[in-house]
Parts: structure tokens; C-alpha cells; sequence
């Protein structure tokens, strides 16, 4: 596995690190039948990412929401099917695919990051050009691509924003997936995948049409649409697990917040996103921008450390409507109009309760 | 093989609708080879097994039991291919075995619904029917969910909600995403022998166990309603055996819920009890039903959502091919989508069954659910979006399948009714597959004597429009010539199969071809949200004669009125009103209710009328229809609708320049034809809107309004002429041939007689004489005169 474990400062610890004692405690009670190349049972992987327990080991709930798309992301797995997640920005989509990789093959390092960038040869391979100088093409100057380190190792490699990349770079792909082979001239060698390689991609609905993926290719994954949280509890839980692992590993000094507080931000996130109030009686203007769930959470993460580094290390109003001001008016005077009208045609009837964080956020936006 | 308890009779619970259940009773049957098959169903249908075991009877049908007195209750007993029930009685017919149906007979179903006063009977009659006290259940406690089954969801709509609590708590825990998954996976696939009956009937013990306590206190109707209805069946099983059948050689096949109370005999019904029980009198028939209609019965428990896949499934268990579902349906998924134009490889259909397998394997299943199935044809078919599959789910799962009987046997009162006005109106002959012509003449006929026989043309039409409002086919109206009489009306009629179905599926609206027609009315007439809809319907309750829903049409759109701003629409219903209002007379129905209605549709359309016509070219021209509407109803009702005012609007409409050119031209036009403008006032408007430096479209787009209305007033005004000669001779050339696009418009509705005229008045003025410019105009074109043509040809009309 991945030489990383040794440290312990890591900033962002993988999930394999993370839920080390989760993970360990499954495959040790894992009792079905488990798939060649597989760490645990698909029963098990379920389980690690729904949340259960395993003998007296709880598995904490990693993807709340629908589990019958985390069965079908996992059924698409056993079918050594490639896995497509598409959703909007901040619907867990490199989540749960960190998690599923980290269940499935215990590493979910192997990562290529999709930008209009990427080029062939981080999806193939390449060459230390120093040592092809010296040696000329040998296996030792070959430089694997993750996806083809995952080949070799019967392991899964992850492909983020796979709808970013350049077509011919996609095209890459579509070899890969169908003969699950790499031919590598230079040595007139060819890699052939051992059991258990997968890709699991990643793509963003808003990025759409940017480089529209082919149909060759997208016949080769089976995609699996990632919705936004379906309800108000749903999407609160989700923040709230969030915000308290992250301020766990950041070690920030503050309470997490309260779940009135919580209420509020997960309140106006909804709101503002599906446009209307969430007793669906009055219509609310959308800001431009994405207001994910993510958001929500990097939201109260923002306002805990601002609350710990200058306040009294309690979260205010002032916090969370700094917090709000830069999480919906983005660059847009658009924006702040919106979220003008927002406050004072849906917030300021909120009552008693919502007066604080509507002064608040009245005098940030004015 | 475990008897029942007491008599020792064979007790075989099912689902109703359940191809296992069906599989597993045919096999059952099989095995106890019994000399007596009953079944729960209304004894007083047991007639009826003979029809629907015929051989020429293909299902989906429905048994229908109603009350021939109001109110009209009815009760539907549906059965599919893979009904147990259904085929028990096969099985019994095949084998000689006695059949017959056990339960309340259909007149004591009614009745004694009356008496509860249950919501239960709607009209569209759902099958009553086993309701365990489902709260009750819930609060009961989780173990439901171990290891007893749920028969179906409750029919009563009360306890719905609570209901699908517990349903969706047994799907929880089992990991299910729903109940329906949870049974097809834990009971339609297993086909191990006595595997079905055995859990069925330990489920019932411990249903009853869970429900009939708490029962008895808080739902007592629930509960004696049952405890009547098994005492009833116990009576009947008890009858077999004294008619001689040894009781393990009877097997009676019930609802699941049934099934652990019926092999106690002790609770037998007595005589003096059977006489007791309250009865309104019924009458039962067959109909066909289909497939659509099954998957959209609500309440009536699972098995019913996609009865086409459950029939492949049924088809496939027969022929012990069952592996073979999914491969079947996300084939036929796949073919209905290339079929439709997009592609989608055999490679991925293989794929789709291999993901549907390994969903199925997640939730340790024998097999692929519909829904591991749907999700799998999404995922891959759809490539992660439902809708482009959707339309093709729904073909592989609910199907088109109607189901036949042979002819004679279905007999619904809206087949009485449909014979007995067939009598009435003299149309029996009419009853054949050659389609025949039919011309109405709907005024009295008064060389016949009794009004019934004076007024055959106008009833038949009424009915034959009731008739085309329930979609029944058996008569087309032919398309209605502009100059055609409102007293003639043209018909094509036409009897086929597919109209018997109509007619017997119209039965669930009404008992009679009239009410089940107002039944269509008034629920149209409640979801109608447009002017334009309600004037339809109002016009179709005038043509079937249906006055109270003309009454009610009228209300319904004087409410839509007083919310709608828009001239044209208003205009439109207030043109069909006023239809009504004159030639009411002929279908002999008082219209001068309308006449308010139509006298404030008028004053709203002339209220917003200026404002309206300040609109674009485009806009301008339902306007200028809608002027043309309600210049006709002013003129037609002078009495009833506010003339004056609408007066006051043209002339309003034609002094003003803001408006719409066109419409102004229209105005000034009707003015003129209703004499409210005087020569002077007509030559000074025509020369103010054609004065030198007007913009071509402004100029000429009046003069267009202008030549919509009477032609010949204009052709009689010399100084008008003169005035459209001199303005366009004061045109620039770059303007003239803008000018041109509107002349030509306005020139082009007149008649070749009319140019002519026009030719002359204008050779006239440029001194030529009429002779010689009739001789220009009919000559063929010259050369030079040809490439000026062209050149305007070449002109640019990007900006019209």
C-alpha cells in the first residue's frame, strides 16, 4: 500500500487512513463470498460506506442518502464495469469514490486529476527522460500513470473530472476500459490488467458540454447519477458529520457549531437552490453561482475558524453571515441582489430566532 | 404437506396477481388432485366460472357486480393470466373438478359496505377486500418484519398512510428500497415446492396474531367484517364436504390473510345467521379490463404495477425458464429504444443483466427484482438518465394487453343502456361493421305525430355527442361546411370490437351513456383552466343536451373570465356564446342564461381592447380576428351587449396613431360600415394617415386595416383613390418598395374583379381610359417590366 502511511502530520489523512479501524474490523468480520481482486465482500463495502456495524466496530455512515446508488455504484464494481458519478458540484461524487476505492482495494491514492491540461501520457505512461537518454527505453525509465499502476496491481485508479479533459485524452481511455491493455512499443511489451482493475470517473452536470464526452467511451462506464440531498435532515446530517471530521483533524479550537445554526445555513442553502421557500409557498431567486452542499459545509468549517482564531471561540451571528456573504455572492453584483431581496422578503419574517443572523447578514451585504 | 387444522381441508393462501402464487397452486392442485376447488370470490359469481375458463376467453378480464338502484355501488373483482384464482378454475375445468367461488355473495359485499359507511366504494369500485388493521400492525412491533409477509397494501384509503409505514419498515429492515421489492424477491422467485404455501400460511397465523387483538377494539367494523366473511366461507366449505367431498380432497384457495382462519369449520355460518345478512340487490357481469387499467388501480395491493412483466414472468415460469426475466426484458427495453431511434448494442443489454445479477447478488437474491431490473436498464440503457428509458420501461412493464370475452357474455348496464337507445333511436340497423352515413335534420319533424318520433334527428345527435365525448367510436363527425345549415349535422357510424370495450370500459364513469357523460363533463369542467377550454366545454354540454353542465361550464368560465386580460381569447369564447345564444333554439335548450355571461365577456373584451391593440404586426392579426368577433356580436346582439361603448372603442382605436396601424385601418373601416363616420370625416382621416413624410409602414398598413372591410364602400370613394395615389407618389423609392409589401398584402384578398375595378379607378385618375388599362392590366407582362420585378423580387424583407 501507499508509503504515506508512515506520516502522521498529513493535512488531509485518505479514507483507507482515516477509517483504518473501521476497515480492518470488516474484513476481519467479513464472512461473504468476496470478489478476485477484492479486499471484502460487496455486503462489506456496502456496509463501510451506508454505515452499520461490524462485530462491536460501528461503521460510521460515509455516504448519507440514497443507498440504493451506492448498491448500484458497488454492483457496477463487481461487474468490473468502469463507474461514471455525475452530479452537480458538491454531491460527494469524489467522496464516495475515495470511500468505494478505499473499501474495495484499500487505496484510493491512485488519482488522476482531470483539467483542460492533462495530457496522453498521464493517463498511458511516460518516460524519465533523463534515463531513456542514458539507457534508451527500459522498464525502469517507464513512468506509470496511476491508471496504469492499477493495471498491474489489480487496483482501482480514480479519474476526477473526467469531462474536463481533452477528447483525444478520453479517447485514451477507451482502449483501457475495453481490452484492459496497455501496449507499450517502446519495449514491444504489453500490460495486461490483472483481476480487480477498475477506474471510477467523476464529471460535473455543470461542466457539460465542455468536452462532451464520446459515446465510445461513455459506453464503457456505467454512470450513476448523484443527486443533491433529497430533504432538510438528509442534508443536515451530511453537514454535520462533515463539519465535526474536519474539525477534528484540523484541531480547531471551537464547539461545532450549534444545530440551530446548522439549521439556518442548511435552510438557506436549500432555499436559495431549489428557488423556492421550504414550505414551497414563495419563490426565491437563485444566485449564479453553486451552492452545494459542500459549500455548506466548507461554510461552517470557515466560520469555526474564524470564531477560534478572533472571536471568543463560540460561533455568532457575524461568523456565519461572513461565511454566507462569500458562499453565495461570489462575483456578481447579480448576487448580492439576490441575496438582498432573499434576506428581506423571506429571512426578515423568519421571526425571533433568525433576527440576529439577519442583522448580521443585512449590514455584511449592504 | 401440512392440512388444515379441524376438517382437514387444503388451504392455499395467495397473493392475488402473483405468478409464484399462481405456479405454486396449478402445482399444488397438481399433487392433492382434488375432486372440489373453491375460491374467495363472490358465491353469487360461481355462474360466471364457466365464461371465464371459456376458451375463448383471454385475460386481463374483470368480474363487475352493481346495483341497478341509486345510488349505484359497484365492486370489481379483476383477475390476470397469472392469477391464482384464475388458474385454480382452468386447473378445475381441466380436471373436472367442482368450482365454485366461497365468499359474501356480491349483493352482501355492497350491502354490508353500506352499513360500515366505508370510503371504501369508490366509483371506480376497487376490489374490497382483506384489510388487516394496519396501525395496529405497525404498533404491534417490528417482528412483522422477521419472518411473516404482508399480503398487500390496504385498500381502504383511511389507513393508507399508516399502512405504507409498516410496508416500508419490513422493506428497511430487510435492506429493500421497497415493499414491493421485498416480496417479489423473497416470494415470487422461489419456485421450491410448498415453499409458497407453507410461509403464506404461517404468515397469516402471525398476522392475525399482531392485528386481531388490537382490532377488535379500535377498528371493530374491520374486524366483524372479516370475522363475517370467513364464517360465510367456512359455511360454504362446510356445504362442500355435506355435498359429499372428502375434505382432503377440497383445496380452497383465499387471500393469504384468510388462509389460517379458514381450516377451523367450527365458525361456520348458521342458517338463521345467513338469513341475516343485509343484501342489496346486484347484478354481475364480465368485462374485459386491460393491462393499463390494472397498473393504475391504486390500493388494490403489489403485483399490479407492471402486470406485463409479471405475465413474461408467469410465461417464463411455465416453461421453467425463469433466469431467462431479465434477459427477456431489458432486451425488449433495448429493441423499443432503437426502434425509436436511438442505439443502444446487444453489448450493453449484456451488460445491463450482468449489473442487474450483481445488484440482485448484493441483496443475497435469487434473481433480478423489477426494480434491480429497472435500475440496471437506467444505468446502462439510459446511461444514468430514467427518462430516456422511461417510455420504453413502461412498455415492457405494463403492456397494451385487453383482454377479451366471448361475445354475449359481458353484460354492464352501459351496455343495456347502449341497446336500449339504440331501440329508442331507431339506430339498431346501424349496429354493423360497414360504416354508414347518417345526415341529422335536427328541426321538428311535424309530419309524424308523437314529439318523441318529431324530435328522433335532435335526441340522436344529442346521444351521439354524448357518445364522442366518452370516446366511445361508434359514430364520426363529419367535418362541418362553412355554409352548412346549424340545423344539419353529417354522421359516419360504425360498430367494431373496439367500441364494445370502450362502451363496457365507459361503465366505470356512469351506468348510462348520460351520466357517465356528465361524470366526463363535470371533471373536465374541474381541471379546466382556460377561457378557451371552458367555452369548448360549454359548447359540448349545448350539443349533448347536458343542461346542468351547461350551467355549471357557464359559471366555471365567467370565473376564468374575470382573471383573463387577453382580447383574443375572450373574444373567441364570446364568439362560441353567442353561436349558442342564436341558434339555441334549434336543439330546442334555453340559452338566455348565457346571454350575461356573454354581455360581460363583451365588456371585458372591449375594456382591454385599446390596450391590446397596441401591439406588433404579429400580434395584430388574432387581434384583428378578435375584431372581426366582436364587431359581429355587436351587430348581432345590439340589444344585449354594450354597442355604444364598443363604438366608442373603434373610434377611439381609429383616431389614435399609438396603436397597431392595421388594427387602426380595421376600425376606421367598420366605422365607415356602420355609418358612424361621415365622408368629410373619412376622406380627412384617410388623408391625415397618408400624408406626405407618414413611414411606409404606417401609411400603408392602415391602408391594409382599412381594405379588410367593404371593399365596394371603398371602390365607390373616388377622393380615397386620389389620396393613396398621391401619398405613394410622395414615397422616396427606398420607401415605395416597402409600401409595396403592404399594398400587395392588402391587394391580395381582393377578388380579380375587384383589381380590375381598382385598375380602372386608378387609370381613371391618371386619365386613361377604363378600356385600355382593363387591356394593360390583362396583357402579359413586358420585358422591361419583368426585370423591374425582379428587382423588387431582389428586395430585402429581412425587417418584415
Amino acid at each position: 500500500m501507499s508509503n504515506v502511511s508512515t506520516m502522521q502530520d498529513i493535512m488531509r489523512k485518505p479514507a483507507e487512513l482515516l477509517y483504518q479501524d473501521e476497515l480492518q474490523a470488516l474484513i476481519r468480520e467479513d464472512q461473504g463470498k468476496i470478489p478476485a481482486g477484492w479486499q471484502m465482500s460487496p455486503q462489506s463495502v456496502l456496509k463501510f460506506i451506508v454505515g452499520g456495524t461490524a462485530g462491536k466496530q460501528v461503521i460510521t455512515p460515509k455516504y448519507i442518502g440514497n443507498p440504493r446508488i451506492v448498491e448500484m455504484a458497488i454492483a457496477t464494481m463487481v461487474t468490473d464495469r468502469a463507474l461514471l458519478l455525475i452530479g452537480e458540484p458538491g454531491t460527494a461524487k469524489s467522496w464516495l469514490s475515495e470511500n468505494l476505492a478505499a473499501a474495495i482495494y484499500g487505496n484510493s491514492g491512485l488519482v488522476v486529476q482531470g483539467t483542460a491540461g492533462t495530457t496522453e501520457e498521464q493517463v498511458r505512461y511516460s518516460w524519465n527522460y533523463a534515463m531513456l537518454l542514458a539507457q534508451g527505453p527500459t522498464p525502469e525509465a517507464l513512468v506509470k500513470s496511476p491508471i496504469m499502476r492499477a493495471m498491474e496491481e489489480g487496483g482501482i485508479a480514480r479519474f476526477e473530472e473526467i469531462s474536463r479533459c481533452a477528447s483525444e485524452v478520453q479517447d485514451a481511455l477507451i482502449s483501457i476500459l475495453s481490452e484492459k491493455t496497455i501496449s507499450i512499443p517502446e519495449l514491444g511489451k504489453e500490460l495486461n490488467a490483472r483481476k480487480g482493475f477498475s477506474v471510477i470517473a467523476t464529471a460535473n452536470t455543470r461542466d457539460r458540454g465542455v468536452n462532451e464526452m464520446s459515446t465510445a467511451l461513455k459506453r464503457r462506464f456505467n454512470m450513476i447519477v448523484l443527486p443533491a440531498p433529497a430533504d432538510l435532515e438528509t442534508e443536515m446530517e451530511i453537514v454535520k458529520k462533515r463539519v465535526s471530521e474536519i474539525a477534528a483533524s484540523y484541531d480547531l479550537q471551537t464547539a461545532v457549531p450549534a444545530d440551530e445554526a446548522l439549521l439556518k445555513v442548511v435552510t438557506i442553502f436549500r432555499e436559495l437552490r431549489s428557488g423556492m421557500t421550504l414550505d414551497k409557498k414563495e419563490k426565491v431567486k437563485s444566485p449564479a453561482g453553486v451552492i452545494s452542499t459542500a459549500e455548506a459545509i466548507s461554510l461552517l468549517t470557515n466560520s469555526m475558524a474564524l470564531a477560534a482564531s478572533f472571536g471568543s471561540g463560540d460561533i455568532t451571528d457575524e461568523d456565519l453571515a461572513a461565511g454566507l456573504q462569500g458562499a453565495i455572492v461570489k462575483d456578481d453584483d447579480k448576487d448580492r441582489l439576490v441575496w438582498k431581496e432573499y434576506l428581506d422578503n423571506v429571512m426578515k419574517k423568519r421571526g425571533a430566532s433568525w433576527r440576529g443572523l439577519y442583522a448580521a447578514c443585512k449590514e455584511m451585504n449592504s | 404437506m401440512k392440512t388444515a387444522r379441524g376438517a382437514g381441508v387444503h388451504i392455499f393462501g395467495v397473493r392475488h396477481l402473483s405468478p409464484a402464487g399462481a405456479y405454486h397452486v396449478a402445482d399444488f392442485l397438481d399433487k392433492a388432485q382434488p375432486t372440489a376447488v373453491l375460491i374467495e370470490g363472490p358465491s353469487d359469481a360461481t355462474a360466471e366460472i364457466a365464461h371465464l375458463t371459456n376458451v375463448s376467453t383471454k385475460p386481463p378480464v374483470a368480474m363487475l357486480a352493481f346495483t341497478e338502484e341509486l345510488p349505484v355501488r359497484t365492486a370489481l373483482w379483476p383477475f390476470a393470466a397469472y392469477s391464482p384464482e384464475y388458474q385454480a378454475m382452468l386447473w378445475a375445468r381441466k380436471h373436472g373438478a367442482y368450482c365454485a367461488f366461497i365468499d359474501l355473495p356480491s349483493s352482501s359485499v355492497i350491502g354490508l359496505e353500506d352499513i360500515r359507511g366505508s370510503a371504501a366504494a369508490s366509483p371506480a369500485g376497487l376490489r374490497e377486500d382483506e384489510n388487516p388493521d394496519l396501525p395496529a400492525l405497525a404498533k404491534a412491533t417490528g417482528q412483522a418484519a422477521e419472518g411473516t409477509v404482508v399480503e398487500r397494501s390496504g385498500a381502504d384509503e383511511g389507513n393508507e398512510t399508516t399502512a405504507s409505514s409498516l410496508y416500508e419498515r419490513i422493506a428497511k429492515i430487510s435492506g429493500e428500497p421497497d415493499f414491493d421489492t421485498y416480496w417479489e424477491r423473497n416470494f415470487e422467485h422461489n419456485l421450491s415446492p410448498d415453499a409458497y404455501r407453507q410461509t403464506i400460511l404461517a404468515y397469516s397465523e402471525r398476522m392475525r396474531e399482531l392485528t386481531e387483538e388490537s382490532e377488535q377494539t379500535s377498528r371493530r367494523g374491520e374486524y366483524a367484517y372479516n370475522a363475517i366473511r370467513e364464517a360465510y366461507m367456512c359455511r360454504q366449505i362446510a356445504d362442500a364436504i355435506a355435498a359429499g367431498h372428502s375434505p382432503d380432497r377440497i383445496v380452497v384457495v383465499c387471500g393469504a390473510y384468510h388462509a389460517s382462519a379458514l381450516g377451523d369449520l367450527a365458525n361456520a355460518m348458521s342458517d338463521e345467521e345467513m338469513k341475516l345478512l343485509p343484501s342489496r340487490k346486484t347484478k354481475l357481469t364480465l368485462m374485459p379490463y386491460s393491462y393499463l387499467k390494472l397498473s393504475s388501480l391504486t390500493g388494490y395491493g403489489a403485483g399490479n404495477v407492471a402486470p406485463y412483466y409479471f405475465e413474461m414472468m408467469w410465461e417464463h415460469m411455465r416453461r421453467g425458464t425463469l433466469q431467462e426475466l431479465p434477459h427477456r426484458y431489458l432486451a425488449s427495453v433495448a429493441a423499443d429504444l432503437r426502434a425509436a431511434g436511438t442505439h443502444r448494442s446487444t453489448a450493453e443489454v449484456i451488460e445491463a443483466v450482468r449489473f442487474a445479477e450483481s445488484l440482485a447478488a448484493l441483496h443475497d437474491g435469487l434473481a433480478p427484482t423489477l426494480t434491480d431490473l429497472r435500475d440496471a436498464a437506467k444505468t446502462l440503457l439510459g446511461r444514468g438518465e430514467l427518462s430516456v428509458v422511461a417510455e420504453s420501461l413502461a412498455k415492457a412493464e405494463v403492456g397494451t394487453a385487453i383482454g377479451s370475452l366471448a361475445e354475449g357474455v359481458s353484460q354492464t348496464p352501459i351496455q343495456e343502456d347502449m341497446n336500449r337507445q339504440l331501440k329508442r333511436l331507431k339506430l339498431e340497423k346501424y349496429k354493423t361493421a360497414v360504416a354508414a352515413d347518417l345526415s341529422l335534420d335536427l328541426r321538428e319533424n311535424r309530419r309524424v305525430s308523437s314529439k318523441e318520433a318529431a324530435f328522433l334527428d335532435l335526441n340522436r345527435s344529442f346521444w351521439f355527442h354524448r357518445l364522442s365525448l366518452l370516446g366511445i367510436h361508434f359514430v364520426k363527425a363529419k367535418a362541418r361546411g362553412e355554409e352548412q345549415a346549424a340545423w344539419a349535422e353529417h354522421w359516419i357510424v360504425q360498430w367494431s370490437p373496439e367500441v364494445e370495450i370502450e362502451v363496457v370500459e365507459s361503465n366505470l364513469l356512469g351506468e348510462t351513456v348520460e351520466t357517465a357523460a356528465a361524470f366526463v363533463l363535470q371533471q373536465r369542467l374541474e381541471s379546466c383552466s382556460t377561457i378557451k377550454e371552458a367555452s369548448e366545454l360549454i359548447t359540448a354540454a349545448y350539443e349533448c343536451g347536458m343542461i346542468h353542465q351547461m350551467e355549471a361550464g357557464r359559471s366555471a368560465l365567467q370565473k376564468l373570465a374575470v382573471q383573463s386580460q387577453n382580447v383574443a381569447e375572450i373574444a373567441e369564447a364570446a364568439r362560441k356564446l353567442s353561436q349558442l345564444v342564436r341558434f339555441g333554439g334549434v336543439r330546442r335548450i334555453d340559452t338566455a342564461p348565457l346571454v350575461p355571461l356573454l354581455q360581460q365577456l363583451f365588456l371585458r373584451a372591449c375594456l382591454y381592447f385599446y390596450e391590446a391593440s397596441q401591439c406588433n404586426d404579429e400580434a395584430a392579426k388574432p387581434m384583428a380576428a378578435a375584431m372581426n368577433e366582436m364587431n359581429h356580436i355587436a351587430s348581432e346582439h345590439s340589444g344585449e351587449v354594450d354597442d355604444e361603448l364598443w363604438v366608442r372603442e373603434l373610434a377611439r382605436l381609429s383616431d389614435r396613431d399609438d396603436a397597431n396601424p392595421l388594427l387602426s385601418g380595421l376600425a376606421c373601416a367598420m366605422l365607415l360600415e356602420r355609418g358612424e363616420l361621415s365622408a368629410e370625416q373619412c376622406a380627412a382621416e384617410v388623408s391625415r394617415r397618408l400624408s406626405p413624410g407618414i413611414p411606409a409602414e404606417l401609411g400603408a398598413g392602415w391602408f391594409e386595416g382599412l381594405a379588410l372591410r367593404n371593399r365596394y364602400a371603398l371602390l365607390s370613394r373616388m377622393s380615397l383613390w386620389q389620396q393613396l395615389d398621391e401619398y405613394i407618389s410622395t414615397l422616396e423609392d427606398e420607401e415605395f418598395k416597402r409600401a409595396l409589401v403592404f399594398l400587395r398584402r392588402a391587394f391580395s384578398a381582393f377578388s380579380p374583379k375587384e383589381k380590375t375595378m381598382v385598375a380602372e379607378l386608378l387609370g381613371e385618375l391618371w386619365g386613361v381610359e377604363p378600356e385600355q388599362a382593363a387591356e394593360i392590366v390583362m396583357d402579359d407582362l413586358k420585358e422591361e417590366e419583368a426585370r423591374m420585378l425582379d428587382e423588387i423580387n431582389d428586395f430585402d424583407f429581412e425587417d418584415f
